[in-house]
């Protein structure tokens, strides 16, 4: 029988990053935790335990049930939003004869743009007496109240994170593209197959890989968005674009209310990992059954 | 065993690294008799300008003290920066830019020094004549905890060429002026509307500042809205400026929609205007000329108000002391303010590098600042309104409060959803709730 053997080199390689994750990590989720359980603001001398009550006032206010509901409402706007344009942007650079990687870095750049600056551009763009309002509503009629209205509302800042996430999205699919033997492609030509079938039997299968992993990459965005939706709509109108993030910043910088912000956190914590596991499986069994992994 | 060690050597000092970086690096504190106190100064350039050449000033006159003024941290907003530091321990001694509503949550966790309990504050309020301005700013407590630097008695801003060529020759002062105005705007210009402000429909907490307490100190004679935990607001006077939105969006004369500078575009002929905006407008828009293009005015009262000595909402921000300060760091900040606003040349600069009027009872009346109002006409209807300006409520949930006018009351009357008198009672149940929390 083997003996098992205490690897001090190895734990003192790996230290570093263990220290680090219990500074950063381990340390402030206790701390979290803790805080959750007491209505502290974090500067008053003195507070009190007050046990679950802040989770169960969370679960209650409008705010955080708004911000479960308006999550899966971006993530059904942004996901198939993101995929297809990522997609169209792969195939089209995959196509590409030569600087390939010239294109890609380009797409890629609004991922590296300011969310801040890139929301204030297109507050300006849909603003009322913007060039487009001014000719949708002289040539068609149409007055749209862009970021006043819970639908448009939600879609604008969909869009905007799609535009932001498409080229990055697009590097690992191209990635996948790439990865596709080209004698496959040669074998169903000789076969007869159509290019539609070539795209929806060839293609997408054996991408499946790299667009499993941008879907499940899309719908991790999903849960943490709030610049765009802070300068854009602070939460509105009517709570239709209020984030989890927009509720924790509210909580805990806005109100004060620490304590309540780490109990709305451990419950966003919670839903976005059960959501992001329960879709995984979805994914996975789908792909398995269709006989795409 | 080499490589142990070197692995063990790196991964410490990384350690060490790591843990050096969490260091707060506090400035305040005393040392060989010299008492070190930290100022936070607004994180914008100019006022941290200011505060640096005051500090030096005033260390060449008291060498047994030293201010270091550095800007106060954004993250993400200067409120948070405050609150972590004081969470962390890392407070300064004093900032500034702090405003009341803030304050009352300061005070309320007990992290404030009241200023009247530091010997000398008298002398301070003596010194700079602001007797009559501090009354406004006590607390439901008694207490004093902020120093006001400056109060901007909010104006409202009227397009007067547009009105002129509607055939509106006075700005209008009551709220039948305004309709009557309204009416005269949408008859010439269909396109153009009264008021063009997004903010009307947002909810946010300080929005309502700028819009519904403006109008609301105006209606009710500077009526409080809070006072402790009690809701004492003027139900008469909040009906009608709710019934104003109303009647403006009925007449197609209010615009919610976001629009980019509607007031200097001419979309919108009214809309709020702090002193900030002179330098902005001299820089992007040359033609707002004030007297030609657009006039300043009290804001519009309902028709049984007088229109002399209308009340309008001061924005207004001051130095506050820490808790977490010594008493020797207490006693050398309120030496430091004595010295600062012991000298009306000192108000004087601050009034020419940042264009926000000192919070002095004299400033209109004082001759060291008559200069500077002649060269600058357009700051003199604020100094002016000084003694009229009434700042933001004391209550250290203002911010849920704030936002239940704006949720319950001010959005859905401009929305046209509900009416006046139930946004009224709907906004003041919610307070009243909030407040018995």
């Amino acid at each position: 029988m083997m003996k098992k053997r205490f690897n001090g080199t190895g734990w003192l390689f790996a230290s570093p990053y263990l220290f680090y994750g219990i500074i950063f990590f381990i340390i402030p989720l206790i701390w979290s935790f803790y805080l959750a359980l007491t209505d502290w603001n974090l500067i008053a001398p003195v507070y009190e335990f007050i046990a679950f009550d802040n989770f169960i006032e969370a679960v209650q206010n409008p705010g955080v049930q708004a911000a479960f509901f308006v999550t899966f409402k971006f993530m059904a706007a942004f996901v198939p939003m993101v995929i297809v344009s990522s997609l169209v942007v792969a195939l089209v650079v995959h196509g590409l004869p030569r600087f390939k990687g010239l294109f890609l870095i380009g797409f890629f750049l609004p991922y590296l743009a300011s969310g801040v600056v890139s929301s204030l551009i297109v507050k300006g763009l849909l603003s009322y007496n913007s060039s487009i309002n001014v000719v949708l509503r002289d040539s068609f009629g149409l007055d749209i109240d862009w970021l006043n209205s819970p639908l448009s509302a939600l879609l604008v800042v969909a869009a905007i994170i799609a535009w932001k996430f498409t080229g990055y999205y697009a590097l690992i699919l191209t990635a996948g593209f790439e990865g596709i033997n080209k004698e496959i492609y040669e074998a169903a030509a000789i076969d007869g197959v159509t290019a539609s079938q070539r795209f929806f039997k060839i293609t997408l299968p054996l991408l499946y890989p790299a667009l499993f992993t941008t879907l499940i990459l899309s719908i991790g965005v999903s849960f943490g968005i709030f610049t765009e939706v802070y300068q854009l709509t602070g939460g509105g109108p009517n709570y239709a674009t209020n984030t989890w993030q927009m509720e924790i910043f509210n909580q805990a910088f806005t109100n004060l209310n620490a304590g309540y912000a780490s109990a709305v956190a451990i419950i966003a914590s919670v839903v976005t990992f059960v959501a992001i596991l329960m879709i995984r499986k979805i994914l996975e069994v789908w792909g398995k059954r269709n006989g795409w992994v | 065993m080499k490589m142990k060690k070197t692995s063990l050597f790196l991964s410490t000092s990384i350690l060490a690294a790591a843990l050096a970086g969490c260091s707060t690096g506090q400035g305040s504190g005393s040392e060989d008799g010299v008492t070190t106190i930290e100022f936070w100064a607004a994180p914008n350039p100019t006022q941290q300008v200011y505060w640096e050449e005051m500090a030096e000033a005033f260390e060449k006159e008291n060498e047994d003290i030293k201010v270091e003024v550095s800007p106060m941290k954004e993250s993400p907003t200067s409120e948070a920066g405050i609150q972590t530091a004081i969470a962390g321990k890392s407070a300064p001694t004093m900032s500034e830019n702090i405003n009341r509503g803030f304050a009352a949550q300061l005070a309320e966790s007990k992290a404030l020094v009241p200023l009247n309990e530091i010997e000398g504050f008298d002398e301070l309020l003596q010194n700079r004549s602001m007797e009559e301005t501090i009354k406004t700013w006590k607390f439901a407590d008694d207490n004093q905890y902020v120093m006001p630097i400056y109060s901007n008695p909010m104006l409202f801003g009227w397009r007067i060429d547009v009105l002129k060529e509607a055939g509106v020759e006075e700005v209008p002062k009551t709220y039948s002026e305004m309709l009557e105005a309204a009416d005269k705007l949408k008859e010439k210009f269909p396109d153009k509307y009264i008021w063009a402000k997004a903010d009307l429909a947002d909810p946010t907490a300080w929005k309502r500042w700028f819009d519904f307490f403006m109008l609301y100190d105006a209606a009710s004679g500077g009526n409080n809205f809070i006072e402790g935990d009690q809701f004492v607001a003027d139900d008469a006077a909040g009906i009608e400026v709710l019934q104003l939105m109303d009647d403006l969006r009925e007449k197609d004369a209010l615009l919610t929609k976001q629009a980019t500078d509607p007031f200097e575009s001419g979309l919108g002929v009214f809309t709020d205007i702090g002193p900030w905006t002179f330098s902005y407008w001299e820089e992007k828009f040359p033609e707002m000329v004030y007297g030609e293009t657009f006039d300043l005015a009290l804001p519009p009262v309902p028709d049984d108000v007088s229109t002399e000595n209308v009340n309008t909402f001061a924005d207004t921000k001051g130095i506050v002391v820490y808790a977490s300060a010594t008493e020797e760091e207490r006693a050398a900040a309120m030496e430091f303010m004595n010295f600062v606003y012991s000298d009306p040349e000192n108000d004087l600069t601050w009034l020419e590098t940042t264009k926000l009027p000192p919070a002095r009872d004299d400033l209109s009346s004082n001759e060291a600042f008559a200069s500077f109002f002649e060269e600058n006409p357009e700051l003199k209807p604020y100094a002016d309104a000084i003694p009229n300006a009434i700042p933001s409520i004391d209550n250290a949930k203002y911010n849920e409060l704030q936002t239940h006018i704006g949720s319950m009351a001010v959005n859905p009357v401009v929305e046209g959803t509900i009416s006046p008198e139930d946004g009224w009672e709907e906004m003041k149940r919610a307070i009243e709730g909030e407040l018995k929390k």
